[in-house]
């Protein structure tokens, strides 16, 4: 070290400025390069099924912005991917792989309309019943959402079983006993289809803006909210530092006195708060009772998709989750008025997963075509 | 043999408890409730257990030889998802519904496995993907594409009745009660299964491509160093594995004669129970179909308590394999797995 | 010998660069056969990278390759092999799950109507090892994993004769190994070399190399310093060759006498992961202004040891106390906010998160630590302050809080460390390690600081493999072994090999007499300890390709 420190220093200053820089436009253009080769993808697949691509992809634009309908639409979704894709993010920083949040938001889903049925009768009729039940469902939520993604979450700490396994038996355990349950005791006499009762009057959340009844713009600043609390929990507390450095490198923060095994457990629980308040949405804002889970969308999944294209950041959740809502709610456009299976859609989600998993791939691609070569 | 370690024998004697749980369960059962056991646990039974397991011993044998060579095939359900309609798609498309047609879907199947595994072997080794990501990918994949294709094809999501597989039948000797049955009145793709199961378990013990696959995932550089290419022996295991869920997928298509598109898909996790049939059968291919066979076996029960009337809804029946699964692991969690696995190998330079 | 053959090995004008690092700088070298050749030199002057270019697993930038007098150059490590050449890393290249048997044939396996013929594998095997006089043969079922570190060496040595290596080269060969087992080693070295085989032997302990090379050639900096014959040198200045000047080792005085107990454990047992007891019922005490250290062989429980008094494992059996207080059952973040500081045994693991920049390292064990940490909520300034007053304090280089924990050296990374564990007044501090891997500068600090601490009052235990680290450091020194203290001794009177002895299980009343009657390649050696003192000049271990 006998070169004069302070040129040693600028020049470290330059190098980790750009290394910084690298990575924050690295991660954008992985995410952006993964949609957009899924969805070339998806077109060329739309193309060798002998549809006109060019007219699916027109359609996607109108199924998801080309109209306030399709618009509120879009952001109705949004609101499910952001709580979901927050959950899942929870968890993956924490360095658990929490793939459980379709049961979580199922049995959030049924905890929270049971609980508002159950005291509907002891609660008076009119705004101030309405609203007390909507909060009373939203705990429930919670709570339920929380203890089903609590149980993987004791079993992977104490018991060392795969959290990825068991979250995703108890996915398959979730549809299949709330799906028995609506169907059977759950279900009222007199309904035609799979169902619950419906859900009293008054509770739900208020139409502010938009005249869409199934979009409420509370729910989207729920979200929101949620997204705030989770982004500075994570930054700004020790309980948020101890979760990311599990994450980071779990010998690290085991050492520096964090208990891996509760942590695992907070984790978790956290993950499936979150992910129970999703059901909750679902179910107040959207449906306004409960129905067979196996035909609830697959948020809890795509989820996986939108936190893993933030990089696992809260933040970046939302953007993620703006292009996961327009997706899918283009795809309920196409299902009307489209010949294409819908269920391309959920086959590009994958895809979009897949390229993520290998970023190396996009350096590689980003090198060979010389775009932001000199990063590589 | 110098194979049965410690550990294997503490799983033995562990699984053996378990068995003897079941049969206390069994007693409950029928003190309690009357069951007939006697009509639960009859031939058919036990061959239609060994029918709803020789898919998720295809899987395992295959994802066990991939984590044995260092990398993990998460995977697996998405390949049974296109091995099934993979199948089904050929059957539907020759239009023919001989038992030769049927095989030739199974080797289309496998076909077309190998082809998408060879793609995400690619990614996994050399583009050094996250496997658990990618694995989940892959299942999302076939959860979306699966069903399109059905679509596509039939209209909606579920196939019209295509051809299955019959059993064969050995004049005579089917007569012979049980053993008769099972042996000589059994579909060939149980006897298949059987045969793949036990190459595996020679092939992994007793030649040198065991040792190599062995040795790629506990210490890759040793194998390096002895002259042998690790990514050469992960790809072909990974090929392997993929190739295998296809099979499984294709076998359960054509033990069940039609594709079912909705929701999880006819494969319904049966690659996620192969993981842990693997685990619990310790990496040992043997090992791994006799877990097989007990998840099949639970998956079977629904059957049963459905045909002697016991009035437990199929759906919550059908949930049984799923809570087998977190009870194998919360018991059996803590594997020993090989010590490379889910790490990138790179020789130095 | 005959004077005219060509030498085994001929290396001509190798240099080897890593980015900007010059890691062999036009070295030349000479393996005569049928010779033990010694590579002498500290860590990271390039010992390994020499032979990693001459094993194929390094491609060289410039120079030229000779076996045998022939021009070679190898791609990778077969083509070595190929070419007679056989190397041992210090990280044995064993499949552990897997048999000996298994092992040794693996890649070259004998092959009968499509199956590995073991019989075959086997009767080869036990030839060879009753040429050599080897033991493995007894071994030849049991998984790898069961064997002791010194007969997984001889398994790896097996492994490269099995594969007809006519030269091997032995990295480090000793690191691993008891001084009694390292007699064992060399004995075999002279066996393999009277049988026609020619040795290189990589080390940095002055004493082995004059005890059992015919040659001696000091690498420094990348460069070939010198060659000598073992009979014409001296220790002295092999060790002026190494390090390029003087070097002392003194002990240094010490004022303060230890004072009241701080930690104690009182008839401690720990299990290990695999849950066999690790640490049968020790006890043992730290005073105020004492330095304690702990001595033996990796893997005698030193690990399970420390854990339980940091509180990373909960004992099995007995009490942990700190000033009298029972904190057997308290956790790590108490008792660390207890005042029981610790530098880890890893500190790339453990010690740092190597891709948090200083800042969020520096919080990493304060979490809960005011003023940076207040009722659940991070003061971020704070935090940063306390980075920039270790890299201030401890001279981190770079000196810069934002660069990331994996971009500095290991000495700046364990400075670090240790400036952070030490920083919030603790009444005790449990060190492992706490020089490994360190530049001779960082270690020098690190131990001038550990010193200070103990005159400040500090109970600090001290577990270090350096013998003379602990000797230089400690108020006492115990000797674990298998789960146990077999002995305390007193650093200024002890020689290295009572303590070797000891490491190896043997009280010293039973050792005297077989240690008078057997031959030991390292008697008379004890007085001088220099060699481990200097060994980590550069960047240590992690420097060292």
């Amino acid at each position: 070290m006998s070169d004069d420190p302070g040129r040693v220093r600028g020049a470290l200053d330059r190098v980790a400025a750009r290394l910084l820089d690298a990575s924050v436009y690295e991660r954008v253009g992985i995410a952006v390069g993964s949609t957009g080769l899924a969805l070339l993808i998806g077109l060329v697949v739309v193309a060798a099924a002998g549809h006109n691509p060019l007219l699916f992809a027109q359609q996607l634009v109108v199924g998801s912005v080309g109209s306030t309908g399709a618009f509120t639409r879009t952001l109705r979704f949004t609101t499910l991917f952001i709580l979901a894709g927050v959950a899942v993010a929870i968890a993956f920083r924490a360095g658990v792989f929490n793939i459980g949040v379709q049961g979580q938001l199922i049995v959030g889903g049924i905890a929270c309309v049971l609980s508002i049925l159950w005291l509907a009768p002891f609660v008076p009729n009119g705004t101030l019943g309405g609203v007390g039940l909507t909060l009373v469902g939203l705990l429930a939520a919670v709570v339920a959402g929380g203890l089903y993604a609590a149980l993987p979450g004791v079993l992977k700490a104490y018991y060392g079983a795969n959290e990825i396994i068991t979250t995703i038996m108890l996915n398959f355990i979730a549809i299949g006993i709330v799906g028995w349950a609506v169907d059977g005791p759950l279900r009222p006499e007199d309904a035609r289809s799979v169902r619950t009762e419906y859900l009293p009057e008054g509770v739900g959340l208020p139409s502010v803006v938009f005249s869409d009844p199934n979009f409420s713009i509370l729910g989207l600043g729920l979200a929101l909210g949620v997204v705030g609390v989770v982004a500075v929990g994570m930054t700004r507390t020790s309980f948020g530092y101890d979760m990311v450095t599990s994450g980071y490198q779990a010998s690290a923060a085991t050492f520096s006195g964090v208990d891996p095994q509760r942590t695992i457990v907070a984790t978790m629980t956290l993950s499936g708060m979150v992910a129970g308040l999703v059901g909750a949405v679902f179910a107040i804002m959207v449906q306004g009772y409960f129905i067979d889970p196996s035909g609830i969308g697959t948020y809890g999944f795509d989820a996986i998709a939108v936190s893993l294209l933030a990089a696992n950041n809260p933040v970046g959740v939302v953007p993620a989750s703006l292009l996961f809502g327009a997706l899918e709610s283009s795809g309920s456009h196409v299902q009307i008025h489209s010949d294409v299976p819908v269920q391309l859609i959920d086959g590009i989600v994958g895809i979009v997963v897949l390229f993520v998993a290998a970023p190396e791939l996009f350096r590689m691609l980003a090198k060979r075509t010389g775009l932001g070569g000199e990063k590589g | 043999m110098s194979l049965a370690t410690g550990t294997s024998r503490r799983r033995l004697r562990l699984g053996g408890l378990a068995l003897l749980a079941a049969v206390a369960l069994a007693a409950v059962l029928v003190v309690r409730f009357d069951v007939p056991l006697e009509r639960i646990f009859t031939v058919g039974f036990l061959n239609r257990t060994l029918m709803l397991a020789s898919p998720i011993a295809l899987a395992a044998v295959g994802g066990l030889y991939a984590e044995k060579s260092g990398v993990f095939n998460i995977g697996l359900e998405g390949f049974m998802i296109f091995g099934a309609i993979t199948a089904a798609a050929t059957l539907s498309l020759v239009g023919a519904s001989s038992q030769l047609h049927v095989w030739l879907a199974i080797v289309a199947a496998v076909g077309v496995s190998l082809a998408l595994t060879a793609g995400y072997a690619v990614l996994l080794i050399r583009y050094k993907a996250d496997q658990i990501v990618a694995g989940l990918a892959v299942w999302f994949i076939g959860l979306g594409f699966a069903p399109f294709l059905a679509s596509l094809l039939w209209g909606t999501v579920r196939s019209p009745g295509l051809a299955s597989m019959n059993r064969y039948s050995v004049p005579y000797l089917a007569e012979v009660p049980v053993v008769g049955s099972i042996l000589f009145n059994q579909s060939p793709l149980v006897v298949l299964t059987l045969v793949v199961v036990v190459a595996a378990w020679v092939v992994l013990y007793r030649t040198r491509y065991g040792y190599w696959i062995q040795a790629a995932g506990e210490n890759p550089t040793a194998l390096d160093t002895a002259g042998i290419d690790v990514n050469r022996v992960r790809y072909a295991t990974v090929l392997f594995s993929g190739a295998m869920a296809g099979l499984g997928g294709a076998v359960l298509l054509a033990h069940a004669g039609t594709f079912i598109g909705t929701g999880d898909t006819m494969v319904d996790g049966r690659g996620w129970i192969a993981i842990v049939a693997y685990l619990f059968g310790n990496y040992n291919p043997i090992g791994a179909a006799l877990a097989a066979l007990l998840f099949g076996g639970l998956e079977g029960l629904q059957v049963q308590f459905q045909t002697v009337d016991i009035a437990v809804s199929g759906r919550l029946m059908g949930l049984l394999p799923y809570v087998g699964v977190i009870v194998v692991l919360t018991v059996w969690g803590k594997t020993r797995m090989p010590s490379s696995v889910g790490e990138p190998y790179e020789s130095e330079e | 010998m005959t004077a005219d053959a060509p030498p085994a090995v001929r290396l001509e004008g190798i240099t080897k660069t890593f980015g900007d690092v010059v890691a062999n700088d036009g070295v030349d070298f000479r393996l005569e056969r049928e010779s033990i050749h010694a590579l002498l030199g500290e860590n990271g002057s390039g010992k390994t990278t020499l032979m990693n270019v001459l094993y194929g697993l390094y491609d060289q930038d410039a120079g030229t390759i000779r076996v045998d007098g022939e021009p070679r150059s190898f791609d990778s490590p077969q083509d070595a092999m190929a070419a007679g050449i056989g190397m041992i890393h210090q990280h044995f290249q064993l499949v552990e799950p897997m048999t000996v048997l298994q092992n040794v044939v693996l890649g070259h396996e004998p092959v009968d109507g499509g199956l590995v013929d073991e019989d075959a594998a086997r009767e080869e095997i036990e030839a060879l090892c009753d040429r050599y006089g080897f033991d493995v043969d007894d071994h030849l079922e049991t998984p790898v994993e069961e064997l002791d570190l010194g007969t997984r060496q001889r398994v790896e040595i097996v492994k490269s004769l099995y594969r007809g290596a006519d030269t091997l080269i032995l990295d480090e060969p000793t690191a691993v190994l008891t001084p009694q087992e390292v007699d064992g080693l060399l004995d075999l070295l002279e066996e393999l070399r009277a049988s026609g085989r020619s040795l290189i032997f990589i080390s940095h302990k002055l004493e082995e190399v004059l005890a059992a090379a015919d040659r001696i050639t000091v690498l420094r900096d990348g460069r070939a310093v010198d060659t000598v014959a073992a009979a014409d040198t001296s220790r002295q200045e092999l060790a002026r060759m190494m390090v390029g000047r003087e070097v002392s080792f003194d002990r240094p005085a010490r004022e303060a006498i230890p004072g009241e107990p701080v930690l104690e454990a009182e008839e401690l047992s720990v299990a290990g992961d695999r849950g066999l007891e690790r640490v049968s019922e020790i006890d043992l005490t730290v005073r105020e202004h004492e330095i304690l250290g702990i001595a033996g062989v990796q893997g005698n429980g030193q690990t399970e040891l420390i854990e339980a008094l940091t509180g990373h494992r909960v004992p099995d059996a007995g009490r942990v106390r700190l000033r009298g207080d029972d904190v057997t059952d308290v956790g790590r973040r108490r008792r660390l906010e207890a005042g029981i500081a610790a530098i880890p045994e890893d500190r790339n693991a453990e010690g740092l998160v190597q891709e948090y920049d200083l800042v969020k390292n520096a919080l990493l064990g304060n979490q809960t630590v005011p003023p940076y940490a207040n009722d659940g909520w991070l003061d971020w300034s704070a935090v940063e302050a306390h980075a920039e007053e270790i890299i201030e304090e401890f001279d981190v280089h770079p000196p810069d809080p934002s660069a990331t924990a994996g971009s500095l050296s290991g000495g700046n990374q364990q400075k670090f460390v240790v400036g952070r564990e030490i920083g919030h007044d603790p009444d005790a501090l449990i060190a492992a390690h706490p020089t490994r891997g360190v530049d001779v500068g960082s270690l020098e600090f690190i131990h001038d600081r550990l010193l200070e601490l103990r005159e400040e009052g500090l109970a600090i235990v001290l577990i270090s493999s350096k013998l003379d680290e602990l000797r230089a450091l400690a108020d006492r020194i115990v000797v674990m072994y298998e789960g146990t203290f077999i002995d305390e001794v007193d650093p200024t009177g002890t020689s290295d090999a009572e303590l070797g002895l000891l490491m190896a299980g043997q009280r010293l009343d039973e050792g005297a007499e077989r240690e008078t009657n057997g031959r030991s390649n390292l008697e008379g050696t004890q007085s001088e300890s220099d060699a481990e003192a200097t060994v980590d000049r550069r960047t240590g271990g992690d420097g060292e390709r």
